[in-house]
Parts: structure tokens; C-alpha cells; sequence
């Protein structure tokens, strides 16, 4: 009698061996969600028996939302000139950690579009001035395609630019921008010139290298096949077994609503299936981290039976996922409410996932928050003064540091 | 301590929840454990149907104010809202039922009518007698909490009208939300009329529940009330996100999906939305109308 495909590769879930591509394509396309979940939360139980589950409290900060990128599913950027475009000055964005310090957080997760009037140099001046009045406060800074459009506008390669950005004080590297690491979805998102798989995949070792730890992510639900999520999910596996460098994995869905292509979202239970399905793929991946900003808080907490054991970010501030039509929050309460309905404890955590103590508003008064935060009021159209110290490249930028433009502000 | 693979096998074998059974399933804290004998049983009653309806809300007291206007795609013109005196009632269908033609119409709380009446049984038959001469052909909903006992259930089949569910009007918590469940269970063959079972509450709590709660809930009410044929879920109310992860843990009918397919463009429709929720949980979605009869979609 030949054993179903399903059962043979949950045979080695249950013995802790590795999934091949067609034992996970098997698994993804036909086990019963109850049994992806069970087969998840038993290798997430594995990897954490102490029943804790992780939380960071941090800021989640787009400097920029201007970008030459142009995704086709992306809701957030502007194009160079627009008048809603932005770039936030210093001051706001000193004002914005001193916030997220309040309420108990480490670090700033700071990730934006790809300015061509922000040079290098710009990047290294903020994060200097950030460690010189911060010092003990992290830098969680620019994805990888964020890295290659430096490392393209300065004609530097990109383990250089990392050193510079690194000797300034970046900490680590969010996993922005993986989108699908396969360059057919590459090129149909429009995002294959950002960065092309490899690129990706190539920033994140050379940073690895550079002593970063790193996150991965993926985001599933556009025109990827299932099985091109799971390539994506073994080209992470590969880089992580090369060099460790990844702490963490996190997978949301396509958000469609204000993007150039369109289309729905992929619904609920498909979330908690690549989720589950992820957890089992990527053996070597300490942590995953459930989207409730995309899933919104019930589903956020149901991903901890399907794989996840760490709720992310307070996050304080979110702009990209809103931009394209969803408003989920979640403060440290809400998340330690949910974390322990479930039967976990909640334990504050750093980038490097090491534990920090219990929730932070148990021991401090700290205020509640029902809606995230945005970089910017709508309509504050204000161009930060220090922007003029940095040579603009766009057309649009160089007509504003005209000095009759610069007389007019 | 009996466990729920045990449970599963019995069930498969066709035998019903023993009172030990039904404690040991509402002690446990696996949630996948309980969704997937509460799955297995939901498939056991319905197979791979989902049945949804597309519900078109008219508040009473707009019904007497002016024109109603029906949207085509909508399978249920539902009377929303508290029960005016019996006369007004009796128009408030009347007139909903001349605009809504073929649409089966259904409005009202079995509890507030009962109410209005003065909780005295044979007043009640005779208002739903009324109403259902007046065209109405379900009772929208009873809620479990404000009904004292069955006999008022079996009052509305006395008078030939079915319940189109049993709901549950205020939060009550984790326990009370189980006794409420219990409750339903208990009333046993009183419910032969009553075409559904919504257990989350349609109030929303000063704190919102939790995702394990409500699926928990909806996992319990399957397992529990083998009286009642369908669970529900409310796809407004709850969102499409859990409801749809409901349908995997229990639940085998969707309520208030709404028939206006345009504001949000073809692919965003509701219809379109429901279709591909319930088949993306490998399930198949089946229209109904207010009357819980299938209609081609
Ligand atoms: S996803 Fe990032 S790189 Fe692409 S257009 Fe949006 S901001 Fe630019």
C-alpha cells in the first residue's frame, strides 16, 4: 500500500526531518488546515517550551513615502514631485522616538521609498544624530532593496554602503521588499529592477557577513503559484543554513485596495495555511511572527495555534499597510491581553529576540492607543530644512533648491 | 479523563456526546483539537456545504416613512429593530412584503415579541399568526438569553412560523457564553422550527472577545447543540476573516452578506468575496434565501 504524500512528509514533521519542496507543495495544497496548524504548533512548541510568547515595543517609521521604485502593489509611494510626497525632518523624527521611549520602546523600524534627493550621506547624518542622542536606542533600518538604491545612487557597492551605514549605527536589517524570491513575480510586480531575488537574497548574506542579524518576509497573494511561495520560503531556508544571520520570519498578504494592480486579498484561512506552512519549511528559524496588522488582532492571535510565537510590534506608527486601506491596532495591552487569552505569557523582547521583562505597562503608566499613529498629518506638506544640505538629483528636488524656490517657504 | 481524539471516534461511529463528553470537550484548551472534531461533525450534518444568504436590513421604523426600495440580489428583506405595537407590525410586513415580491421576508425577535405581548403564551401565537398572514415567512431571530424557556419556541411552531435563528443579543463571557450554549442544547426537540444557531453575541463588549474565544464558542455551540441543524456566522458582524475561519470550526452558515454588489467593483463584491472565501477553506458555497431554501446563484 503507497502512503499519501501528506502523511509522509507529516511523518517527518513528527521526527524533526526536513521537508523537501514537494513534501511542503503536498502539505500546502492538501493537508487539512486543522492539520497544518497541529503539525506548526507542534514544531513551534518544540522550538519554544517555555510558553512564552514575544512582543517588541517599537516605531515603525517611513521617513520617505517618495520613490522611484514604482511597485504595481504598492499603495504608499508617491511619485517625485508629488505634492503629497514627504520626507521627515530630524526633529521629527528625534520627537517620534522620544514617544516611542515613553511607551517602553527600543528601537525604530525605519524603512521608506526610494528618494533619489536622499544620497548616502543624508542616511549617515540621521543615524549618527539618532546614536548621539539615543545611544542605548536601535536603529531596525532599511530593507534590502533600500540598501541596492544606495548602493546604485552612490556608485558604491553594496557591502560598502553597509559598512558606512553600519559605522553611523545601523543595528540590523528588516526583511522588507522580498516580496516573492522569484523573479518571474519579480517582473510581474514591477519590482524586479528594485532588487531582483538574488540582490535580495545578496544583501542579507553580505549583512550577515557584516556580523546583522536580519528578519525575512514574504508577502503571498498576488500573482505568485502556491508553489512559487514555498521556493521562496527554501531560497530563505538555504541563506539561513549558510549563515544563521536571520532572527526572524514574517508573512502577510498582498493588501490590494489603492494599488495599481488590483485585485483581492487572499482571504483569512489562507493566511493561518502559509503561515503554518512556513514554520514547517523553515527548520532553522527560531522565530515567526504573526501579522495582525494586516489580519487584523483576532486572526493575529489565532496564528499563535498555527506556527507564530511572536505578536511583532506595538508598532505606534504604521503608514504602509494603511495606505492601502486597513487600520488594525493593537497597543501593548491589547497584545498581552490576546497573548495570554491564548494561554501564553507575554514577554517584552530586542531586536535580537533576547527577553526584556514582562509587559512594560505593568510597571509604568502608559497611555492607550486605539488608531496608529501616521508619519505625517495629511496636508503638512513642509520640506525639512536640513534636506538642503543634500545636492537633490531629481528635477524636482533641484527646482526646490533654487533660491528663489528656498526664499518662498 | 476521556480525551477529544476518543470523542472523535465515537462520534465517527455515528454515537452522540455523552454528559462526560460534553464536560470534557468544554474543559479543553486545545482549539484545534475541538475545531476539528467540531469540523468533522459540521461535515458529518452538511458535507462540504456552505450555505450564505444576502440580506437586505429595513429598519421598522422606516418602513411607514417611505418608499422601500429592494435591491434585486438580495435573497432575505429582513425587519430590523424593536417591535412596534401589533397593529404597526402586522403593516410593517404588509407593506415590506408588496415591495420585496418573491423576496422572502423576516423581521423581529421572538423575545420581544413576547414581550410586547406580555410574556403570555397563547397572546404570542396569536401576534405571529398575524404576522404570518400579513406575509412574514421566518421570525428573524430569538435571543436565547431573553427567553425564559422552550415553550416559547414552541409557541412560533404553534402558530407556523419558523425561527430563522437562535442568537445570543448580549456578550456574557467565556462561561456564560458556554451555559448559553448548554441552554440551546437543553431545549432539545423545541427547536425543530428553529433553522440556526448564531452563539456570538451581536452586542458588542466593552472589551472585544478574543479570535480563540469566538471560534472556541462557535466549536462548542456544533459540538453541543446537535438540536439545532446549522451554525452561524455573521459576516458583517464578525468580519470575513474569522467568520470565514469559523466555517472550519463549526459553522456551516453564513448570514448577512450584503446584496449590494457596487460599490467596491466586481472582484471586491460581496458575492464574489463570499464565494471565494468559502472555497479558499475548501469548502462549497451554496446561496439560500431567507427561507433557508437553495437558490442558483
Ligand atoms: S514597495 Fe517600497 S520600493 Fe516599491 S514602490 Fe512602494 S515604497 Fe517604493
Amino acid at each position: 500500500m503507497t502512503v499519501p504524500p501528506i502523511d509522509i512528509a507529516a511523518g517527518k514533521v513528527a521526527a524533526g526531518a526536513r521537508l523537501t519542496r514537494d513534501d511542503a507543495i503536498a502539505l500546502y495544497r492538501h493537508a487539512p488546515t486543522h492539520q497544518l496548524g497541529r503539525l506548526a504548533d507542534l514544531v513551534r512548541a518544540r522550538k519554544h517550551p517555555d510558553g512564552v510568547v514575544t512582543y517588541i515595543v517599537d516605531r515603525n517609521v517611513n521617513y520617505t513615502n517618495v520613490c522611484v521604485a514604482r511597485c504595481n502593489f504598492c499603495a504608499f509611494y508617491r511619485e517625485v514631485g508629488s505634492p503629497d510626497g514627504y520626507v521627515l525632518g530630524f526633529d521629527e523624527i528625534f520627537s517620534k522616538i522620544d514617544e516611542t521611549i515613553e511607551l517602553g520602546g527600543v528601537q525604530l523600524l525605519l524603512q521608506g521609498g526610494h528618494n533619489p534627493d536622499l544620497p548616502l550621506t543624508w542616511y549617515e547624518d540621521l543615524f549618527r544624530a539618532v546614536k548621539q542622542r539615543y545611544p542605548d536606542f536601535k536603529l531596525h533600518a532599511l530593507s534590502p532593496p533600500e540598501v541596492v538604491h544606495l548602493s546604485r545612487l552612490s556608485q558604491l557597492p553594496v557591502r560598502a554602503v553597509l559598512e558606512r551605514l553600519i559605522a553611523a549605527g545601523m543595528d540590523s536589517i528588516p526583511g522588507g521588499g522580498a516580496e516573492i524570491l522569484v523573479d518571474r513575480v519579480r517582473r510581474l510586480l514591477n519590482c524586479y529592477s528594485k532588487a531582483s531575488a538574488s540582490e535580495w537574497l545578496g544583501v542579507m548574506e553580505t549583512a550577515h557577513e557584516l556580523g546583522l542579524r536580519t528578519t525575512a518576509t514574504m508577502m503571498y497573494g498576488s500573482v505568485e503559484h502556491p508553489e512559487e511561495r514555498i521556493d521562496h520560503l527554501l531560497r530563505l531556508r538555504e541563506v539561513q543554513d549558510r549563515t544563521g544571520g536571520f532572527t526572524a520570519f514574517i508573512t502577510w498578504s498582498y493588501q490590494p485596495p489603492n494599488t495599481e494592480l488590483g485585485g483581492s486579498e487572499a482571504t483569512g484561512v489562507e493566511y493561518l495555511r502559509t503561515l503554518a506552512i512556513a514554520r514547517l519549511v523553515l527548520d532553522n528559524f527560531d522565530n515567526l511572527q504573526a501579522s495582525w496588522v494586516t489580519q487584523g488582532g483576532k486572526l493575529g492571535q489565532l496564528s499563535l495555534t498555527f506556527g507564530a510565537n511572536d505578536m511583532g510590534s506595538v508598532m505606534i506608527e504604521e503608514n504602509v499597510v494603511r495606505a492601502a486601506g486597513a487600520a488594525y491596532c493593537m497597543d501593548e495591552v491589547e497584545i498581552t491581553r490576546n497573548v495570554e487569552d491564548a494561554g501564553f505569557e507575554a514577554r517584552r523582547r530586542n531586536m535580537h529576540y533576547e527577553i526584556l521583562g514582562e509587559p512594560f505597562f505593568r510597571r509604568h503608566a502608559v497611555p492607550r492607543f486605539t488608531a496608529l499613529d501616521v508619519a505625517r498629518e495629511e496636508g503638512d506638506a513642509h520640506v525639512p530644512p536640513e534636506l538642503d544640505r543634500y545636492p537633490a538629483r531629481s528635477r524636482a528636488g533641484k527646482l526646490r533648491q533654487l533660491p528663489a524656490a528656498k526664499a518662498t517657504r | 479523563m476521556t480525551t477529544l481524539q476518543e470523542i472523535g471516534t465515537r462520534l465517527g461511529g455515528g454515537r452522540q456526546l455523552t454528559a462526560q463528553d460534553s464536560e470534557a470537550v468544554v474543559a479543553s484548551r486545545d482549539l484545534l483539537g475541538l475545531g476539528a472534531l467540531a469540523d468533522d461533525c459540521r461535515r458529518g450534518r452538511h458535507g462540504d456545504r456552505v450555505t450564505f444568504v444576502r440580506v437586505q436590513e429595513i429598519p421598522v421604523d422606516t418602513v411607514e416613512a417611505g418608499d422601500i426600495e429592494m435591491l434585486p440580489a438580495a435573497g432575505e428583506a429582513r425587519i430590523s429593530g424593536r417591535i412596534p405595537e401589533r397593529g404597526q407590525a402586522v403593516r410593517a410586513v404588509q407593506r415590506v412584503v408588496s415591495a420585496a415580491g418573491s423576496i422572502p421576508v423576516t423581521g423581529f425577535a421572538l423575545d420581544d415579541l413576547a414581550e410586547t405581548s406580555g410574556w403570555k403564551p397563547h397572546a404570542i401565537v396569536d401576534v405571529l399568526a398575524a404576522l404570518k398572514d400579513a406575509g412574514l415567512s421566518c421570525v428573524a431571530e430569538a435571543r436565547v438569553e431573553r427567553l425564559p424557556g422552550p415553550e416559547w419556541l414552541e409557541a412560533a411552531s404553534r402558530a407556523g412560523l419558523p425561527i430563522a435563528r437562535l442568537t445570543v443579543g448580549e456578550p456574557a463571557g467565556d462561561a456564560g457564553g458556554v451555559e448559553l450554549i448548554r441552554r440551546v442544547a437543553a431545549w432539545g426537540g423545541a427547536l425543530a422550527h428553529v433553522h440556526a444557531f448564531a452563539p456570538l453575541a451581536r452586542a458588542l463588549p466593552a472589551q472585544p472577545t478574543t479570535g480563540y474565544r469566538d471560534l472556541r464558542q462557535v466549536a462548542l455551540a456544533r459540538l453541543l447543540a446537535d438540536n439545532v441543524d446549522s451554525i452561524q456566522v455573521d459576516w458583517s458582524l464578525y468580519g470575513p476573516k474569522l467568520a470565514q475561519v469559523a466555517l472550519i470550526f463549526g459553522a456551516s452558515d453564513v448570514d448577512a452578506v450584503s446584496p449590494d454588489d457596487g460599490w467596491l467593483g466586481a472582484r471586491r463584491a460581496p458575492l464574489a468575496e463570499i464565494i471565494r472565501n468559502v472555497r479558499a477553506s475548501a469548502l462549497v458555497p451554496v446561496e439560500r434565501n431567507g427561507r433557508f431554501e437553495l437558490v442558483q446563484t
